[in-house]
């Protein structure tokens, strides 16, 4: 059942480049609100004093947290991002895609580790305490209640569940001891669906009083105290003829 | 989306997109950078889910109203699930480790193992520059190391741990995964697991793969034996259905000298566990070290054990229990060659190839035969454990921590007397309360070679301590006042003569005949008493 999937090395072969981007998580949340067009920021590539700098900076329809359309004033995601330039070191990282449709086509290699990371001021701070109040929630929470929940369970004379019971029992009557050769016919009929059955399981199907039926089952069957099916009964060696399948079976289900 | 052209400033600007539409799940692929993997350079690749997870989680009882079924075991098995709340783990397909072939079944195997928590804290995007410019970032799904599988075969890790401890002595480390194979083969073939494995063991000490020995002693026998064996061995090892080339046999040759200095090995730890120790001795230690030094030299055996038993009428019984001790390692040696020889054989003849390597067999055969008769001869007065002997493959443990057992028990008792009168003879060491069953036949040998410069006594020669019986002690005793048999018992108390009680009856009578004392009836008890 394995489907083996012939990697598409395309994007390889062509030494496709990426950048492997950590972005905050209020970051990412922001962007899942872009429009259709999927814009976001912009990237500033620049060499300071020799340096590369890369910034990021985010489109400013995006800093409002909260749904779109929404405005919430109070914190603003902030919009100046550098990004933090690292080596791939020592680790090959190589990106593939999977997609339904196109199997796995392997897209490019890693070449640069960056980091984004925000400009650390006043708005971020207050951005940072609302996450914090948010994370230190408790997830459950006992509230206390003014008055007792009396919609729920009211004390009943006797409940339905048991009313119903006792209509059941009263109309199928005691249970009819069948014919010896009825309920024996019953009872090789289930042993060939299964091996054991419990005795309770046994009176269900054959509708017939305890008694009466552990008194044949005692002539045609053993009863297991122990071992794996406890307190259960099976017919005798004599009755049965499971195929050899069955040792096939028990072991599979022992494995 | 166009890209804004570059300012003042030597920066540049692009736009950053998110695309949205994508049904591609972009994933991370990683591998170690000192397996020097490049991409670039498969020719072709694939990658399936490693679903063999899938039986350990899944439904084990695919069974449903055969055989050996239950009624209403699932509902039965839910409901106990459920009461005793264990949830158990979805199999999630996506979790499942990869399993990537690079270049076909000729190339590389490697197995990525899903990197965990990578999205929960932070999100990793992808960016890639698009041909105009812009910038598109991917967000990452999934993590997996990929580690490269080894296809050559690899030591268990009790082999590791066995090979690690022999670095140092081992030099050819190719024959290691050699004689594994070897012994994977003979797993195959032979019944007689334990052998093999013991066998197997010592194989890769000195390295040689054909010879199963189970001793390093083996190994100094064949060495010093004959040099012709080194060939013969060779070709053993080689022989049995290996495709090793020769030039790895033929390394060999180099690495019997390297375990010619094996020979003198350093005890390992276990070895000292079995050994039967005398509590009460105080030089224990001091006295194995040199002693096993000893026997590890192999011809030194023989004389090992002359030398042992002629000090042994000098020395004291401590150090004689520790030699005894020895011997008893000896001859579980010896027991377990005459196994090893009879499976070397069998070995060979299943391969069936060059006749020399029958011939070292023979050769350590005989040898061993040789040690054997001349071991068990001193050996036969050390122990009589003739149950025990050569016919099972077992090692005689039983008999001999009985033997040995036996031998303190003895030296104890013959210790306590010590104090009291020098020891008896072999005459009446048999008769001693402490003599064991196991030992009926070697009494006589056992106590001459044990017993220190005493006199052989026997019943009639008077000792320097009084408790003798002898009819001079009862005369003695007689004269000075009227007694019952039973307080004369009392008096030659069974432990102080060494003699049993229904010896000391017999003789007790005997010697009232002789002497037939007068007989007084006091308090309805008969005394006798003599009157001098």
């Amino acid at each position: 059942m394995s489907n083996k999937t012939e990697i598409n090395l395309t994007g390889v072969k062509q030494s496709q480049t990426v950048w492997l981007v950590k972005v905050p998580k209020y970051l990412s949340h922001q962007w899942d609100k872009a429009s259709e067009k999927g814009e976001v920021g912009k990237i500033t590539i620049g060499k300071k004093q020799g340096k590369t700098e890369v910034s990021f900076r985010l489109n400013v329809e995006l800093t409002t947290m909260g749904a779109v359309g929404e405005k919430d004033g109070s914190v603003l995601v902030p919009r100046d991002h550098p990004f933090t330039m690292q080596t791939v070191g020592g680790q090959t990282l190589a990106v593939y895609s999977q997609s339904d449709s196109d199997g796995i086509s392997l897209e490019g290699m890693v070449v640069h580790r960056a980091e984004c990371r925000p400009v650390v001021n006043d708005n971020y701070m207050k951005l940072k305490k609302l996450q914090l109040q948010e994370s230190t929630k408790p997830q459950r929470l006992s509230q206390q209640l003014e008055k007792a929940v009396t919609t729920i369970f009211k004390p009943v004379a006797n409940h339905d569940f048991n009313l119903e019971h006792d209509k059941k029992k009263k109309s199928e009557g005691k249970m009819v001891r069948a014919e010896r050769q009825v309920v024996l016919d019953m009872c090789f009929s289930a042993f060939e669906k299964h091996q054991y059955y419990n005795i309770k399981d046994l009176v269900d199907i054959t509708k017939q009083p305890v008694t009466y039926l552990k008194e044949i089952m005692r002539d045609i069957g053993t009863y297991n105290s122990k071992g794996a099916h406890k307190s259960t009964w099976e017919l005798k060696p004599e009755y049965r003829h499971y195929q050899s399948a069955e040792e096939e079976e028990e072991e599979m289900q022992t494995a | 989306m166009t890209s804004l052209g570059s300012s003042s400033s030597p920066s540049t600007e692009y736009t950053v997109r998110v695309p949205k539409n994508t049904n591609k799940k972009y994933s991370i692929m990683g591998f170690n950078s000192g397996d020097k993997v490049n991409c670039s350079a498969w020719t072709q690749a694939r990658m399936e889910r490693d679903m063999s997870a899938r039986r350990i989680y899944g439904e084990e009882e695919s069974v449903d109203g055969a055989a050996g079924s239950e009624f209403g075991k699932k509902q039965r098995e839910e409901s106990r699930r459920k009461k005793y709340g264990i949830v158990k783990r979805e199999f999630k397909v996506e979790d499942q480790p990869w399993i990537l072939k690079v270049n076909g079944k000729a190339g590389k195997r490697f197995k990525g193992l899903k990197k965990g928590s990578v999205t929960e804290n932070a999100s990793y995007y992808i960016f890639t520059q698009c041909p105009d410019g812009a910038f598109e970032a991917f967000p990452v799904n999934g993590w997996y190391n990929f580690v490269p599988q080894a296809k050559h075969r690899t030591l268990t890790a009790e082999e590791a741990e066995e090979e690690w401890g022999r670095r140092n002595k081992v030099v050819n480390h190719f024959s290691i995964m050699l004689q594994r194979r070897f012994r994977e083969q003979e797993h195959g073939c032979d019944d007689d697991d334990d052998d093999n494995e013991k066998g197997g063991k010592k194989k890769k000490k000195g390295g040689r793969g054909g010879d199963l020995r189970i001793t390093d002693l083996e190994e100094d026998l064949e060495m010093s034996s004959s040099d012709s064996n080194s060939s013969n061995g060779d070709d053993g090892e080689s022989k049995p259905k290996k495709k090793k080339e020769t030039g790895k046999g033929k390394g060999k040759k180099k690495k019997k000298k390297s375990s010619d200095k094996e020979a003198l090995e350093d005890s390992d730890d276990g070895d000292n566990e079995g050994l039967e120790v005398d509590y009460m001795s105080d030089e224990s230690s001091s006295d194995e070290e040199p002693e096993k030094g000893k026997m590890s030299k192999g011809e030194d055996h023989p004389k090992g054990i002359d030398e042992a038993s002629e000090s042994e009428e000098e020395s004291e019984e401590e150090k004689q229990n520790e030699e005894e001790t020895k011997e008893e390692e000896e001859e579980e040696e010896a027991k377990t060659k005459t196994p090893a020889p009879a499976e070397k054989k069998k070995k060979k003849d299943s391969s069936g190839e060059s006749e020399t390597s029958d011939d070292s067999d023979i050769e350590g055969e005989t040898a061993s035969a040789l040690f054997m008769k001349k071991r068990t001869p001193p050996k036969r007065g050390g122990r009589g454990s003739a149950g025990s002997s050569k016919a099972g493959s077992r090692p005689g443990t039983p008999s001999i921590d009985s033997a040995a057992t036996s031998n303190t028990l003895r030296a104890a008792a013959s210790k306590l007397e010590q104090g009291k009168r020098p020891p008896p003879g072999p005459s009446t060491d048999s008769p001693a309360a402490k003599r064991l069953k196991m030992e009926p036949s070697s009494q006589s040998p056992v106590p001459s070679g044990k017993s220190t410069p005493q006199p052989p006594p026997g019943k009639s020669t008077p000792s320097s301590s009084d408790v003798q019986l002898t009819e001079e002690a009862v005369r003695r005793y007689l004269i000075r006042k009227p007694m019952t048999t039973k307080d004369l018992l009392k008096k030659f108390q069974t432990k102080r003569t060494g003699l049993s009680s229904e010896q000391t009856v017999n003789v007790l009578a005997q010697i009232l005949k002789r002497l037939n004392p007068e007989r007084k009836n006091v308090n309805d008890k008969m005394h006798f008493y003599l009157t001098e």
